[in-house]
C-alpha cells in the first residue's frame, strides 16, 4: 500500500537546510555575493562546516572604495547577513574590494591557520602593515578571525 | 585600426590580446569553463538591439571568442550581465570590474568561490578589453 507520508518525510529528509538569511528584503549586491560565496564554501567542504556551525560572532567588513558593508551574524550554523555595519560586532575589516577578495584567496596551512608567506599571503600581510587592511578586533579574537578567515576563503 | 564595439571584429581583436597577455596566461591556468557577457542594449546610446559576448576559455587561453545573441551568453557556465554603457566604463577604465560586481553594476551568475578564486584573472581579461582600439556608437 502506498505511504504517502513516508515519502514525504524522505523528501523533508533531502532537503537542504538553509544555512544563510538576509536581514533584508532587499540584500545589496555585496551583500548577496558574500552570503553566496560563504554557504557555497560551507556546504562544499566538511570542515569548513564544522567551523561554521561552531561559530558565534558578528563580524563587520567595510569595503571602502566602495563606501558598502556588511554584518555577518555567525549563530552556531547559522548566518544572517546585514546591509551595512550593526552595532556590537567582534571583527571588523575594513579593506579595499581587492583586498577583501584577496582574504577570500588565502590558503589555510597546518593547523588551520591561514597561509600567509605565499604570494596572496604576503600581500595581506603587507597590506595590514601598510594601514590598507585593518582589523578592528583581531588581536583579542585571533581564533575567531582564523576561523572566519577559513569560512571565507575558497582555497 | 578602431572597430565597433562587440562587433566580430571587436571579438577577434580581444581574443589576440587576451591570448597575447602573458599575466592572463598565468592568472587563468586550471581555468576551465565557458564565460558569457550580455550587453544589454541602450537605443538611447545607439545601441539598440542586446548582444553576447561568448568565450571559450581553457587553462590560460582563449581558444574562441564570438560574438552572438543575448541568449548564446546566457548559456555560459559563467554570465556577467551590464547594459551597454557600463560595459564601455569598464572598458575604458572607469570601473573596476571587481567592484562592479560587488556594488551589483556587474550582475553575476555562476559559482562564486570559482570566480573569486580566479579574481586576478577576471581583472586581465578586463584590462584586455582596455587594449582594444574601440569605435562606440554613442560617440560616432
Amino acid at each position: 500500500m502506498h505511504d504517502s507520508g513516508t515519502h514525504r518525510m524522505a523528501r523533508r529528509a533531502v532537503k537542504k537546510a538553509t544555512l544563510v538569511t538576509y536581514s533584508s528584503k532587499e540584500p545589496s549586491a555585496f551583500a548577496e555575493m558574500l552570503g553566496g560565496l560563504i554557504e557555497a564554501n560551507v556546504r562544499a567542504s566538511p570542515s569548513k562546516q564544522r567551523d561554521f556551525d561552531a561559530l558565534t560572532a558578528r563580524v563587520g567588513i567595510w569595503v571602502t572604495d566602495i563606501d558598502e558593508g556588511v554584518t555577518l551574524v555567525f549563530e552556531s550554523g547559522r548566518l544572517t547577513v546585514y546591509n551595512g555595519l550593526e552595532p556590537r560586532r567582534t571583527i571588523t575589516i575594513r579593506a579595499e574590494a581587492e583586498t577583501v577578495m584577496g582574504l577570500s584567496n588565502l590558503k589555510i596551512g597546518l593547523f588551520g591557520l591561514p597561509v600567509y608567506y605565499d604570494g596572496v599571503g604576503r600581500g595581506v600581510a603587507l597590506k595590514l602593515l601598510q594601514g590598507k587592511l585593518k582589523i578592528d578586533g583581531m588581536m583579542t579574537n585571533v581564533a575567531t578571525l582564523n576561523r572566519v578567515t577559513r569560512i571565507f576563503s575558497v582555497q | 585600426m578602431a572597430v565597433n564595439a562587440f562587433s566580430d571584429e571587436w571579438a577577434t581583436q580581444f581574443k589576440d590580446e587576451v591570448n597575447k597577455s602573458a599575466a592572463y596566461k598565468a592568472a587563468g591556468k586550471g581555468w576551465k569553463w565557458t564565460v558569457g557577457l550580455v550587453v544589454e542594449a541602450e537605443p538611447d546610446k545607439h545601441f539598440p538591439e542586446s548582444r553576447g559576448l561568448v568565450m571559450d576559455l581553457f587553462d590560460g587561453d582563449a581558444r574562441d571568442i564570438r560574438v552572438g545573441t543575448a541568449g548564446d551568453a546566457q548559456k555560459c557556465d559563467f554570465v556577467i550581465t551590464a547594459p551597454y554603457s557600463r560595459w564601455k566604463q569598464v572598458a575604458k577604465k572607469e570601473l573596476d570590474a571587481t567592484k562592479g560586481m560587488l556594488q551589483g553594476k556587474l550582475k553575476l551568475k555562476g559559482d562564486l568561490p570559482t570566480i573569486v578564486r580566479y579574481t586576478k584573472a577576471s581583472q586581465e581579461l578586463t584590462e584586455c578589453t582596455t587594449r582594444v582600439p574601440t569605435e562606440w556608437p554613442d560617440e560616432q
